[in-house]
This record gives C-alpha cells, sequence and structure tokens, in this order.
C-alpha cells in the first residue's frame, strides 16, 4: 500500500511579496546576515524545511517546477560579465540546498524533481518508494519577471513542507495514499500547494495511473 | 555517518551514449585510442571570450539554434529503444540534466528571437522533446546538477522493483552553450589549461563536453546488472566538499559491504579540480585500497549531469570489450598510486563502481557487474 503519514507541515503563501519583504520576514530563521545571498525561494523552501528539523536519517524529495526563476533571469542578464554567485544559486536544487547548507545539515538521499502536471504525483512516488523512516517532502516555486511571461516562470511565490512516515504513531495530522487508478490525471504545483495550505481533502484524480487520498485528521 | 543504499539487483537491458566521438562503441574505441575530445574555443561561441577546453558534437556549435542542434543526434541515439509506448503508466521516462535548454534561455535573451523560448525553461524543453519523441505524459523530471542521471537511475529501479513499472527509460542529456561554459569560467574553474585528472599539478582546471545517455531498466532482462545504488549528500559547501572526504566515503562505504571479497575498478568522477580529485581519490583508495582508478572527463570534457549515464554506457561497452580506457589527459605524479594512467584488461574484475559528484557535496555511485 502506498500510503504515508503526515506528522508534520509548514506552509507559506508569499503570493506576490517582494524579494526584500520575504528577507524582511524570514531572517530570524536564519544566521545573521545569511539571508543576504540567498534567493526567495531558498528563503521559503528553507524556513518551511527548518521547521521539520531534517535529520541524516531523512531522505528529502524537493519538487519545484520552475526553481529559481529571478537568479536565472539575473544571471542570464549578467552577461557577458556572467555572475558566479547567480550562476550557482540558479542551478537545481539550489532552493531546497540553501538553507541545508547553512545549517550544514547533511542528508543520505535527496531526490529533485521538476515537472508540470504530473509533478505533485510523481514526487509523492519517489517519497513513498524511498526506505527511510521519515521523508520530507518539500518544494516551491518564487515569482519570476520577464520568465512568465513565457510560461516559465511562477506568477506567485510559496513553500510547503511535510515530515512523512509508515507508520502513523499517537498522532498524525494526515494521511496521504496512492491509488493505482486507469484513468488519467494532472494536478499543477500551485494547485497541489493550495490543497496542502487549505487543509482540503481530496479522493481524485492526480496523476497518470494514479489517484490521491488525502485526509486530515 | 553513511549514505543511503539501495539494494535489490535491476537489469540493463540497453544502454548506450552519445558523445562528440559518436556512441559508446565509437567512444570506447576513441579513448582506448588516448585521443581527446576537448578542443579550445571561444567561452561565449560567437561572442568571443578566452580560449577553453570544449567538446562539442561535431558541426555542432556553442550557440543555439531554433529548434536546437542537438535534437536530431539525440532521436538517433534513441531510434533502437524509442518504440511506441515510453511515457505510459507502466512505462515511464526519467528525464535528466543539468543544463535541460538553457542554451536557448541564452539565445533567447542575446537575442531577442522569441522562437527560442519554445525550448528555454526546463519544463518547456522537456514537453517539446517528449512530443518529438513521441513520449506519453509519465515522464519525471529529475536535476541535481552532476548526479542528475543518479536520480533517474535509482528511481527507475525502484519503480521497476516495486512492480510499479514493466521498464523504464532513464535518458539524461546536457549539451553546452555559453549559459554553462561562461558559468564555469566565472567560477574560475574552466580556464585555457585542459583537465588532468587526479593529477597532482599546480592549478586545477575542467573541460566541459556535450553528452546523452539512456539506460532501459528492467526486472529480468540484460546482460548488465546494478547490484546496489547509494547516495550521500553533505549540505557542506555549495561548491566545495567536506575536506576530509567523509562525505563521499560515507557514500563508498555500503557498496563496499557489498562488494567485499571480489575484484573491482572504479570509474571516477575526475573533472579535473585539486581539492575535489585530491578527496575523491583519497576516499576511493581508503575504502577500495589497490582498485584501480579511472576518469574519463580528460577527453570528453564533463557532461555535467549526464555524465553519470553517458559515463555507465562506456563503463558497460569497457566490460564488453574487456579492456578499460584510462585517465586520458593526466600524469604523473598523481594523488594517489591506484589512478590508472593507461588502459588495462578488465576481464579478471568482478565490477565496477561508477561514481559522480556534485554541487553541494552530494555524491551517488552504482555498483555494475555482468548478469
Amino acid at each position: 500500500m502506498l500510503e504515508r503519514y503526515i506528522q508534520d507541515i509548514c506552509t507559506d503563501d508569499a503570493g506576490t511579496e517582494a524579494l526584500a519583504e520575504t528577507r524582511e520576514r524570514l531572517k530570524g530563521r536564519f544566521a545573521p546576515g545569511a539571508t543576504r545571498r540567498m534567493t526567495q525561494l531558498g528563503m521559503v523552501v528553507g524556513a518551511a524545511l527548518a521547521k521539520l528539523e531534517p535529520v541524516a536519517t531523512d531522505t528529502l524529495v524537493y519538487a519545484s517546477t520552475f526553481a529559481e526563476s529571478r537568479s536565472l533571469e539575473s544571471y542570464l542578464d549578467s552577461f557577458p560579465a556572467a555572475s558566479p554567485t547567480l550562476f550557482q544559486t540558479s542551478i537545481h536544487p539550489s532552493g531546497a540546498q540553501q538553507g541545508l547548507i547553512g545549517r550544514q545539515r547533511s542528508l543520505g538521499e535527496v531526490f529533485s524533481h521538476s515537472g508540470v502536471d504530473q509533478m505533485p504525483a510523481q514526487s509523492l512516488l519517489t517519497a513513498m518508494l524511498a526506505p527511510a523512516a521519515r521523508v520530507l517532502l518539500c518544494g516551491g516555486e518564487e515569482r519570476g519577471d520577464w520568465l512568465v511571461n513565457y510560461y516559465s516562470a511562477q506568477d506567485r511565490t510559496f513553500s510547503y513542507a511535510l515530515a512523512l512516515t509508515r507508520e502513523p504513531g499517537p498522532a498524525p495530522l494526515g494521511r496521504l495514499a496512492l491509488v493505482p487508478s486507469e484513468g488519467a490525471g494532472t494536478m499543477k504545483q500551485s494547485e497541489w500547494f493550495d490543497l496542502l495550505h487549505q487543509r482540503r481533502a481530496l479522493d481524485g484524480p492526480i496523476g497518470l495511473g494514479w489517484r490521491l487520498q488525502l485526509n486530515w485528521s | 555517518m553513511a549514505g543511503s543504499v539501495a539494494s535489490g539487483t535491476v537489469y540493463l537491458k540497453a544502454c548506450d551514449c552519445l558523445t562528440p566521438f559518436g556512441h559508446s562503441a565509437e567512444t570506447l574505441a576513441a579513448l582506448l585510442r588516448g585521443e581527446r575530445a576537448l578542443q579550445p574555443r571561444p567561452v561565449l561561441g560567437r561572442e568571443g571570450g578566452d580560449a577553453v577546453p570544449l567538446a562539442l558534437l561535431p558541426d555542432r556549435a556553442l550557440d543555439e539554434t531554433a529548434p536546437p542542434s542537438w535534437l536530431e543526434p539525440v532521436r538517433t541515439l534513441l531510434a533502437p529503444v524509442n518504440a511506441a509506448g515510453w511515457g505510459t503508466a507502466r512505462r515511464p521516462v526519467f528525464v535528466t540534466s543539468s543544463n535541460f535548454g538553457a542554451g536557448s534561455l541564452y539565445a533567447y535573451r542575446r537575442s531577442g528571437d522569441a522562437a527560442h523560448m519554445k525550448y528555454g525553461a526546463l519544463v518547456n524543453c522537456v514537453a517539446w522533446l517528449s512530443k518529438q519523441l513521441g513520449w506519453q505524459e509519465n515522464v519525471a523530471i529529475f536535476s541535481h546538477a552532476c548526479v542528475s542521471a543518479h536520480l533517474g537511475l535509482l528511481q527507475a529501479s525502484r519503480m521497476v522493483q516495486a512492480g510499479l513499472a514493466d521498464e523504464a527509460l532513464v535518458f539524461s542529456f546536457d549539451f553546452l552553450s555559453p549559459f554553462v561554459s561562461g558559468g564555469f569560467n566565472a567560477l574560475k574553474i574552466l580556464n585555457a589549461d585542459f583537465p588532468a585528472p587526479y593529477q597532482a599539478r599546480a592549478t586545477g582546471s575542467i573541460g566541459l563536453g556535450d553528452g546523452a545517455g539512456y539506460a532501459v531498466i528492467s526486472r529480468d532482462k540484460g546482460d548488465f546488472s546494478i547490484a546496489a545504488q547509494s547516495m550521500y549528500n553533505e549540505m557542506h559547501h555549495f561548491t566545495a566538499n567536506q575536506p576530509d572526504g567523509a562525505g563521499f566515503e560515507a557514500c563508498l562505504a555500503p557498496l563496499a559491504e557489498q562488494m567485499a571479497g571480489r575484484r573491482i575498478w572504479l570509474k571516477g568522477h575526475g573533472t579535473g579540480t585539486l581539492d575535489a580529485g585530491r578527496m575523491e581519490s583519497g576516499a576511493f583508495a581508503k575504502v577500495f585500497p589497490g582498485a584501480p582508478l579511472v576518469g574519463w572527463k580528460g577527453s570528453l570534457g564533463h557532461t555535467l549531469g549526464s555524465c553519470g549515464l553517458v559515463e555507465l554506457a562506456i563503463a558497460t561497452a569497457a566490460v564488453r570489450h574487456g579492456r578499460t580506457p584510462g585517465t586520458i589527459g593526466s600524469g604523473a605524479p598523481t594523488f594517489t598510486a591506484e589512478v590508472a594512467l593507461e588502459s588495462f584488461a578488465n576481464e579478471n574484475y568482478d565490477g565496477v563502481i561508477c561514481a559522480s559528484n556534485a554541487f553541494g557535496g552530494a555524491h551517488a555511485a552504482l555498483l555494475l557487474s555482468h548478469a
């Protein structure tokens, strides 16, 4: 049975918040001065993930459709004098690594997904097939600028992080199950985030051949 | 501290790659002859800049075209396995890369030609490629710098082992552009020098190469097996590993347990940077003392997120052929005595460890052997 129990969850709907506003809002969650070099996605994902207190035996599954859009835009505009810092931060999975490197949190497996309509189902499959006792499933997007016009960046900023276990434990917050299905299904990252952020239940198609059952305690 | 190991054998029903020399058989032959694909080229393509070692497919320019110039070589590479049916619920595709269509993004931003944007962003590039290759929608994407291909191989293996897929296609592609060569040049590790992997010299340097590869993962068919895969993520520093090698040793340790008492050779990452080369070869010598270590990026350049799959295909060709290419471009003195500068016969070995390392202190390794 492909099912996991939600032991902890953190979501952040930053919407159209500017980078400076996010930095001001979240700077207390990171080491002094650290946010000066972090991307908006790095801050919102890093803060959500930190709440789950990652440990070395966790597996991390990270999902982002567009990743570091603003770094990518700025890096492209830095030519012909390419910026080494923007080059580094534009590389997937920088959004998840920034906070973890800041805290020196080593991990065994880290899976870094991208995708569109099938990504929530695929990242859940990755989380459910991982042998680790606890899997941290996180993701997010940051609001882009000119890349938004080409469906190459998100138009809003958000993040989520879930701690998933095989056993329910004494007080699970919810349950996730993937059930084989004959039908097709799609779900975008923003729809997946809204479901989690609003703690809505679902029993419906999520990807090709899969139905998601999401219940909250 | 121990890496996470995935045990349980899967088989390579098919595996091949594309480099500037050709597919895996042609690439192996060129490596055994000691040939180097890297050539000095302007780092920013038609906009010039320093001459740096790049290995491009024949007749392919660093500046991207619309549609991308790499499509037809990719189509030819995949032709033997790209029969109808990939991307269905039971036959998933795992696409891995660190570049995707970054060259098209760069081309758009420098030229203003919006035609490039159809292939630019990561997800748009894969959607377009999937359509070109006739894949349906079950196409998963992994991107984790230079260990990207290993993620695809591991998750494909788990899907097959769990009975959730009949077979899985893992495809990885990374084609160079000023976007990536300019970035590595800005980091000052891509410079005028040719890479000399694992050689103790005054300054380190890398080369970059075009590359693509694929593997069809099966539960029970194929003449090569992957018996174990391991990962470890240090989260130590964005561009540096733990200098004592502890992170990479943690990745290798579970594989060493599985290989106890058996003879292996090692296909390392070996980009040509000094600190990483010293760390990597030292960890290998500690965990697998006496096992010969080779790296091929001194000839092919670094094929980035695809190197794990490109070099896996070359390793399978080397085992089939009975001879392993040496560490081309390197020379004495090497960091450890185990670095093999010359080619050697491999018939008496039981398997190969294929390893890759990435930004952020990400390490991945797998154990390849004859089925």
